[in-house]
């Protein structure tokens, strides 16, 4: 990884050796905890600098109070969200739609997308979302009490329910799991293969759609009219390629993470499987702990930030597990507490970009969780195994071997 | 009581209805409908709970309104159209 230098205007006094690619429990660690890793950043200044920050060597400006967060990402004429994360693996500058576009553009796409998952629209997928939860519990209990978590339900349960919602078969499930960990976690030569062999399936999708509409994501999109008129082949790529990729990795890490939670803490899991109407609540207190994603903006201006000399092209980072961990925002931030209430955290980001998935995200958790609890019984990490997690773009976890024996 | 709804704030979070539905009332999208908020007497906590837990802050007590209006149980609740 080719590493960027620190830019002239950034006062040395404010660079701080911290990644969440490359810091101390980042890389692959057996039985790593990246998100209490990183909330060692709340024992310095609210902001620094930090030369080293994103998959391709950037540094970033580091945003750590959750009210400063909110700040930046609320106020998106001077942080643009316009960076092009997917589009630059390819050397290409386009947007993914609406979550690389600022105001007003943004407003017409999101306005388009947003019934699509709203509260409502998410309640009335909630069947579908529970009977493949079942299926796949069912199918791992009838024969065997231990199982890898991650291959055996978290992947296959959150991307059948994206796919559906695109409106693709189970068939190809192996396939893009596979796409999206060459996209998220690979090298510099697996992540282009992956975002070329995307690119080209959503524009054959697009074709397709356009040819024998169906009722789907992707005609929905192909149809839609926007101001009066059709999306040209880009915006539609741009939205295709954000659906896809947003649904691959994210919610299942949570499930992930969540799981192995309760698998080393036996009292939260007794007390959620025995009152399962606890679940709601402590699904965003595990919300809160273990964030995936860690947001970046860019600045459009010159601007002093509470102290921070930002100037225009910089990048700012919006970690959500940072935020999450903040002690003027959370008390005892640190402690996982399954009852805690006004949970405001920020795992789906703030302001105008607000995790548009967020409503079949979070149903997706719970119902996981309570079908989990309900039919397996106490289980435990499996004796002799660690799970591998990792820091980065999005926090993974990247295996979970559970045994109920 | 009173919950004054700043509407440009709110970014469709649904944490208010997930907390009281029948206080917090959404449009179609997900997004708070415009309009101040008057909370009967019953429904003072469940209200502030949800006030609590937005993440955008786009909501916020007031409870002066109280004293200025009597009784809140006697106030009819706004912000449903
Ligand atoms: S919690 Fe806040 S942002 Fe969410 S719908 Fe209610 S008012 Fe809007």
């Amino acid at each position: 990884m080719a590493i960027n230098p620190v830019p002239d205007h950034v006062p040395p006094e404010m660079v701080r050796d911290f990644s969440l690619f490359t810091s101390p429990g980042m890389p692959p660690t057996p039985n790593g905890d990246p998100h209490a890793a990183v909330a060692c950043a709340h024992d310095g200044p609210p902001i620094f600098y930090s030369p080293y920050n994103t998959q391709d060597g950037r540094g970033t400006w580091v945003i750590t109070r959750a009210a400063d967060q909110r700040k930046v990402l609320q106020d998106t004429e001077t942080f643009s969200s316009h960076r092009s994360i997917f589009s630059s693996i390819l050397g290409e500058t386009w947007p993914t739609i609406p979550l690389e576009l600022d105001p007003p553009a943004h407003g017409a796409f999101r306005s388009l997308l947003s019934p699509l998952l709203s509260p409502k629209r998410v309640t009335a997928l909630e069947p579908a979302v529970r009977e493949r939860a079942i299926a796949l519990i069912d199918r791992i209990t009838a024969s065997a009490t231990s199982c890898d978590v991650m291959k055996d339900f978290a992947f296959p349960f959150t991307v059948s329910i994206f796919l559906r919602f695109l409106g693709l078969p189970d068939q190809g499930l192996d396939t893009f799991v596979g796409w999206a960990k060459d996209l998220l976690h690979g090298d510099d030569v697996e992540r282009p293969v992956a975002a070329r062999k995307i690119v080209a399936f959503i524009d054959e999708l697009a074709t397709n759609r356009r040819k024998d509409p169906v009722d789907d994501l992707m005609t929905f999109i192909v149809q839609a009219q926007i101001e009066g008129r059709r999306l040209t082949d880009g915006e539609i790529r741009g939205i295709g390629v954000l659906v896809f990729v947003a649904g691959l990795d994210t919610v299942a890490a949570a499930i992930g993470f969540d799981l192995a939670y309760l698998a080393r803490n036996l009292k939260d899991q007794e007390l959620l499987r025995s009152e399962p109407d606890r679940i709601l609540l402590a699904t965003e207190e595990l919300l809160r702990a273990y964030p995936p994603i860690q947001l970046i903006r860019v600045a459009t201006k010159d601007i002093d930030f509470e102290g921070a000399p930002i100037r225009k092209g910089d990048y700012v980072s919006c970690a959500t597990m940072i935020a999450n961990r903040d002690p003027e925002e959370f008390e005892s931030p640190n402690t996982v507490d399954l009852a805690r209430e006004h949970n405001r955290h920020a795992a789906f980001g703030y302001g105008p970009h607000r995790c548009l998935g967020s409503h079949l995200a979070r149903r997706e958790i719970v119902i996981g969780l309570e079908e989990w609890l309900a039919r397996i019984p106490t289980f435990r990490i499996k004796e002799g195994t660690a799970p591998i997690t990792c820091g980065g773009h999005v926090f993974g976890i990247e295996n979970l071997i559970l045994d109920w024996s | 009581m009173r919950i004054i709804v700043h509407n440009a704030k709110c970014q469709g979070h649904a944490r208010c209805w997930a907390q009281a539905p029948d206080i917090f009332k959404l449009d179609d999208d997900g997004y708070i409908l415009p309009g101040d908020i008057q909370v009967a007497e019953g429904e003072q906590l469940l209200a502030s709970q949800g006030a609590r837990s937005c993440p955008e802050r786009a909501l916020e007590v007031d409870r002066t309104s109280a004293a200025r209006f009597g009784p809140a149980a006697m106030q009819p609740r706004t912000g449903e159209a």
